[in-house]
C-alpha cells in the first residue's frame, strides 16, 4: 500500500490520504470560486458574447439598456451579442483594474474623456487608432473637439475612446417659479447680475432662513465645486497651463470665484446649504435654477416637471461652461482578436446613437447625426434639450488629461478639490488658504505626469 | 468524589499519538471547507495588505517598494488627522449612547410589563436592518428642511437644526443614526445577563431596605460587569470602524466633519486608486484599534 492510497481504518471507514485530500480541496475551491473570478463570458465560439460594463444607473441608464437591446435584436442572427453588466460608478475603475490584472477584463465599457490617463499609462485601455481603420469607422464624421478629447497627449496622443455624447452644464429653470415671480422665460439670465436678480425673485424665505433656493446649491459636494470651477474659469483662472506644466494659473481669479459662490449663501442669500439631495430638490420644487447635465432630462421630463433649459450665463467675463464627454473604451484582452469584433459592435452603437443623443443624454459627437433634419424635433422637447446641444459651443472646461486628473476635476464631490473647497464653504478655511493647498497638490500632480 | 472517568479521559487526551496509527484526514477535510477560504480571502489579504503598505501599487503591475513613505505621507495628511479626530468624537457619543440606552431598555423589558415581548422585538429590530437602509431612512428623518425630527422639535419652538449639512452637526446626526442602529445588540446582551441574576439577591436587597437605585448600583450593575465590559469593547471596535452610515448619510462631509478612517481609506483606495497609501492607513487604524482595546480593557477591569 502506498502513502497515496486510501487506508481502511479499524472503524471500517475509508480514510483519505493527504494528497487526495489536498487535491479534493483544491478542486472544490477552484470549482466554487470559478464563477466569481471575472465577468462571465461564454466560452463557446458561437455566438460571440461581448462583455460590456456600464455605470449608467440614472434615468439615462434605461435608454442605454435600450441601445444594447437594439444591438442584440439587430444581431440575433449574426452570431454576436452584447452582455451588459452594471458596475457602480465609484468602484468602476478598481473593478476594471482587478479584472484586467486577472485577464478577465470586460471587452468594453463607459469612460469619461480625460479621466483615464492612468488606465492608458498602464495599458488597461487599448489605443484604438489601428483598430478604427480596420473596422472602417469614419473618424471624419466626429466633431474634431470630441476626437481631440479622446486622446491623451502624454501617451502618444492616441485615441483611447469612441465618443458617444458631448455634455455640458447648463441651467435648468423651473417655469412655475418663473411665472410666480413674474419673470419673462423668453429672456433667461445671461449675465451674473441678471442671474442674481432671477435668483432673488424666485427665492423664498422664512425669516432669515431660505426655504426655497432661487439658485439651487448644496453646502458641500458636487454643486458648489462645479459652480466654482465654471465661474473661476470664466474669470480667467486655469487649473493647469495649456502645456500641463504649471498648476493654478491666475490664482486671484480662483479666489474671486470662491467669494462669488460664498456670496450666494451669505450675501445675496439666494441659496441654502441645507439641501442634501440636489436632484430631488429641483424635482420637487425646492430650487428654481439648477445647473446640471443632460443626464437629468429623461427623469425630469418623465415626472412631468415644468422646466426649461437656458445657456449658462457669462458671470466672469469669458463665456465658458463645464465640458464632459462620455465614450466607450476597449480594455486589454488576452485574445487581441476580440478587439476588431468589439469595435465593430461599438461602431454600430455609435452609428445608431440617434436615440442616445436625443433621449439619453448629451449632444451627438457625430456630424451626420447633428445634421439630420429631425435631430431637433425627435426625442425630448428642444426647450429642455436645446441648450445642451447649442451650449456645446462654449463648453470648453475639460478634464486635465494627466494621471492625477481626478484631483483636478471640477465635477466631483469627493476629490481633493471638493474637500478643500468644502472648508471654504463651511468657513473653516479662507479662500486664500484653499488656493494655496490646491496649488501645491495640483503642481505635484502635474509634475508626476 | 469519584474522578475516575474524568482522569481517564484526561489521560487519553494527553496520551502521545501513535506515529504508526493513520491520521483521520476526513476531519481536516471538514475543517478545510472553512479554513481554505478563510486563509485565501482573509488571512492572505491581511499579510498582502501589510506588504502593500510599504509599496506604491495600482493593481496592474508589480508593487514598487517605497519603504515607510506611505506612513510618512499619512502623518502629514490633514484629512487623516481629521478622520481620526472624528472617531474619537464618534466614540464619545456612540459608545455611551448605545450602552446606556441598551441598559435602560433592558431594565425596562426585564420588568415584564405588558407588551414587554413586543418591546423586546421592536428594540432589537433596527439591528437586523442593513446600515445602508438605516442611513437612507435617517437622511430623510434628519433632513433640515423637510425632516421629521426638525418638524417635531420646531413644534416646541426649537429652531431647525442642520443635522447633516453643517460642520457642527453632521457628526452628531450620523451618531444618532448609529446609536439607533446599534443599541439593539447591547440591549439583547444586557437583557440576557439581567435574566441570569438570581431573583433571591434582589429580593434580599429589597428586604434589607434597598431602594431601586441602590439595588441597581449594588446588586444589578456588579453582576452586569462582564457583559457591560463586552458591550463597551464590541461597540468601541465597531465605532472605530464606522463606515456605512457615514458613506450613505454625508459621504464624510461637509468639509470632512463626519468622515472616519475607514471612509477615508475607502476614498483613497477606491476613488483615488492609491492602494499602497490606503493599506498604510489601514495598518495604522489596526494599531490604533489594538491600543485602544487594550487600554479600554484595562480601564474597565480597574473601574467596573
Amino acid at each position: 500500500m502506498t502513502a497515496d492510497s486510501s487506508i481502511e481504518s479499524s472503524s471500517g471507514r475509508t480514510d483519505i490520504s493527504r494528497r487526495r485530500m489536498l487535491k479534493g480541496t483544491a478542486a472544490t475551491a477552484i470549482g466554487l470560486s470559478a464563477p466569481f473570478l471575472g465577468p462571465s463570458r461564454a466560452l463557446a465560439a458561437d455566438p460571440i458574447e461581448i462583455v460590456h460594463w456600464s455605470w449608467l444607473a440614472a434615468s439615462d441608464g434605461e435608454i442605454w439598456a435600450q441601445m444594447i437591446d437594439n444591438f442584440n435584436e439587430a444581431h440575433k442572427d449574426k452570431g454576436v451579442q452584447i452582455k451588459m453588466e452594471l458596475v457602480p460608478e465609484e468602484q468602476y475603475v478598481t473593478k476594471v483594474l482587478a479584472a484586467t490584472a486577472t485577464g478577465r477584463a470586460p471587452d468594453f465599457g463607459w469612460g469619461t474623456a480625460g479621466k483615464g490617463a492612468a488606465l492608458a499609462r498602464d495599458g488597461v485601455t487599448v489605443p484604438l487608432d489601428d483598430v478604427i481603420s480596420e473596422v472602417g469607422l469614419d473618424i471624419g464624421d466626429f466633431d474634431p473637439k470630441a476626437i481631440s478629447a479622446a486622446r491623451y497627449p502624454k501617451y502618444d496622443n492616441k485615441v483611447f475612446m469612441i465618443p458617444m455624447d458631448l455634455m455640458s452644464l447648463q441651467p435648468e429653470i423651473n417655469l412655475d417659479h418663473v411665472a410666480e415671480a413674474g419673470l419673462d422665460p423668453s429672456s433667461p439670465p445671461s449675465t451674473g447680475e441678471e442671474l442674481i436678480e432671477w435668483g432673488l425673485a424666485m427665492t423664498r424665505r422664512d425669516g432669515d432662513t431660505v426655504t426655497r433656493s432661487g439658485i439651487l446649491m448644496t453646502g458641500s459636494g458636487v454643486q458648489p465645486t462645479v459652480t466654482w470651477g465654471i465661474v473661476a474659469e470664466q474669470m480667467g483662472f486655469r487649473r493647469a497651463s495649456d502645456d500641463l506644466s504649471t498648476a493654478a494659473v491666475n490664482p486671484a481669479a480662483g479666489i474671486a470665484a470662491m467669494e462669488w459662490v460664498l456670496a450666494l449663501f451669505d450675501t445675496h442669500r439666494v441659496s441654502t446649504r441645507d439641501v442634501t439631495d440636489r436632484y430631488k430638490a429641483f424635482g420637487t420644487g425646492g430650487g428654481s435654477i439648477f445647473w446640471t447635465g443632460p443626464w437629468t432630462l429623461n427623469g425630469y421630463v418623465g415626472q412631468g416637471l415644468n422646466f426649461m433649459t437656458s445657456n449658462f450665463p457669462n458671470i466672469g467675463g469669458e463665456l465658458r461652461t463645464y465640458f464632459e464627454m462620455g465614450g466607450l473604451e476597449l480594455y486589454k484582452q488576452q485574445d487581441a482578436g476580440r478587439y476588431a469584433a468589439t469595435l465593430d459592435a461599438v461602431k454600430w452603437l455609435s452609428d445608431n446613437s440617434f436615440l442616445w443623443t436625443t433621449i439619453g443624454r448629451g449632444a451627438s459627437p457625430r456630424l451626420s447625426i447633428l445634421e439630420r433634419p429631425d435631430y431637433k424635433t425627435a426625442g425630448h422637447p428642444w426647450s429642455v434639450r436645446g441648450a445642451f446641444v447649442d451650449g456645446m459651443e462654449f463648453a470648453t472646461i475639460p478634464e486635465i488629461p494627466v494621471v492625477a486628473g481626478p484631483e483636478f476635476t471640477i465635477y466631483s464631490g469627493g476629490n481633493f478639490l471638493a474637500r478643500t473647497l468644502e472648508g471654504v464653504w463651511a468657513g473653516s478655511k479662507t479662500p486664500a488658504e484653499a488656493m494655496d493647498a490646491l496649488q501645491e497638490r495640483w503642481q505635484a500632480g502635474l509634475d508626476q505626469g | 468524589m469519584n474522578l475516575g472517568g474524568g482522569t481517564s479521559a484526561l489521560k487519553g487526551a494527553a496520551a502521545p499519538l501513535n506515529p504508526r496509527e493513520p491520521i483521520d484526514w476526513i476531519g481536516y477535510l471538514f475543517v478545510a471547507f472553512f479554513a481554505a477560504p478563510f486563509l485565501i480571502f482573509n488571512v492572505g489579504p491581511v499579510f498582502f495588505g501589510a506588504y502593500v503598505a510599504f509599496t506604491e501599487w495600482s493593481i496592474i503591475g508589480s508593487p514598487r517598494w517605497v519603504g515607510i513613505q506611505n506612513f510618512d505621507d499619512a502623518v502629514s495628511d490633514e484629512w487623516v488627522w481629521v478622520a481620526f479626530r472624528n472617531i474619537f468624537f464618534y466614540a464619545i457619543i456612540i459608545v455611551p449612547g448605545v450602552t446606556v440606552l441598551g441598559l435602560f431598555f433592558a431594565l425596562f423589558v426585564n420588568r415584564s410589563y405588558p407588551l414587554a415581548g413586543l418591546a423586546r422585538t421592536l428594540f432589537f429590530a433596527p439591528n437586523v436592518v442593513s446600515a445602508t437602509v438605516i442611513g437612507l431612512v435617517w437622511v430623510w428623518m434628519l433632513d433640515t428642511q423637510f425632516g421629521l425630527v426638525n418638524n417635531l422639535i420646531s413644534t416646541v419652538g426649537i429652531p431647525k437644526i442642520p443635522w447633516l449639512t453643517s460642520t457642527d452637526w453632521a457628526l452628531v446626526g450620523v451618531s444618532i443614526a448609529s446609536i439607533w442602529w446599534d443599541f439593539g445588540l447591547a440591549f439583547v446582551l444586557i437583557l440576557a445577563a439581567l435574566q441570569d441574576i438570581p431573583r433571591d439577591l434582589t429580593e434580599a436587597a429589597t428586604v434589607d431596605g434597598a431602594g431601586p437605585l441602590n439595588r441597581l448600583r449594588f446588586v444589578i450593575l456588579p453582576h452586569l460587569r462582564p457583559v457591560l465590559s463586552m458591550v463597551i469593547t464590541l461597540q468601541l471596535i465597531s465605532t472605530l470602524r464606522i463606515f456605512s452610515q457615514v458613506y450613505v448619510m454625508t459621504n464624510g462631509g461637509p468639509a470632512g466633519s463626519s468622515s472616519s478612517p475607514i471612509h477615508y481609506i475607502y476614498t483613497v483606495a477606491i476613488v483615488r486608486n492609491l492602494y499602497g497609501y490606503a493599506s498604510a492607513l489601514a495598518i495604522s487604524l489596526f494599531v490604533v484599534i489594538l491600543c485602544v482595546t487594550i487600554v479600554q480593557r484595562f480601564v474597565i477591569r480597574e473601574t467596573l
